[in-house]
């Protein structure tokens, strides 16, 4: 399991973030991104030493920032639920990238690359390779 | 231990050291190419020299790479054998670089 699916997965859940120098934020995980930005709402923050604390309505934290999160326990049951939602829902479909399409089809399925939609009244427009013919 | 990666490490229970010194044990749920890693049910140990070795209670975590300078594999039987209230030690420092 990824790491930072299991902080998509905690979207809406109290969370605990460190950050590196030291200073602590605890509210509810709104948003995080690739890089591990994280949105807050609801923060406390608690300095370094742990003797000053700061409220504030939202945060938006820099990922690269961040020492460590502390997540609630059932949100790593949660990201079990969700990947098999998401397999639930794409039965059978061929994952992964790269070129190529599907067999037997010209341009069908999502393989395929360029081709335009032609507007009615308009010329046709598009790229893509022909044929040659 | 085929390869480098943590990959055979999934499940296990793992021990970090992190850059701040802190030694963080749990099992290991995953990880990815940056080296972050959830932690499942994991306390840190703490180390003293005047008192034992004390169990700090955490969670579940997700601890950044930037953050991880060791991850080793732990042997649970050998583990549950130590009595760490038994043994005191220096904190490890902070990493500086």
């Amino acid at each position: 399991m990824l790491p930072l699916l299991l902080l998509k997965t905690a979207q809406g859940h109290p969370v605990l973030v460190e950050l590196k120098n030291g200073e602590t934020y605890n509210g509810h995980m709104v948003q995080c991104d690739s890089w591990m930005n994280v949105h807050l709402r609801e923060v406390i923050c608690t300095s370094k030493d742990g003797d000053r604390f700061w409220r504030m309505p939202e945060t938006k934290i820099r990922g690269n920032t961040i020492k460590y999160l502390r997540v609630p326990d059932e949100v790593i049951d949660k990201v079990k639920e969700d990947s098999f939602k998401r397999d639930e829902k794409r039965p059978n479909v061929a994952r992964g990238r790269g070129r190529g399409r599907a067999v037997g089809g010209r341009e069908s399925g999502p393989g395929g690359r360029g081709g335009g939609r032609s507007v009615p009244g308009a010329p046709a427009r598009g790229r893509g390779r022909g044929r040659g013919e | 231990m085929s390869e480098a990666g943590l990959a055979d490490l999934v499940g296990v229970t793992i021990s970090v050291i992190t850059n701040d010194g802190r030694n963080i044990v749990g099992t290991l749920k995953g990880y990815d190419q940056a080296t972050n890693v959830i932690l499942d049910d994991c306390h840190e140990r703490v180390y003293s020299t005047k008192t034992g070795v004390e169990q700090l209670v955490l969670g579940l975590y997700v601890i950044r790479g930037d953050n991880i300078a060791v991850v080793g594999e732990v042997d649970d039987e050998l583990d549950s054998q130590i009595d760490l209230g038994q043994i005191s030690a220096a904190p490890l420092k902070p990493l500086a670089h």
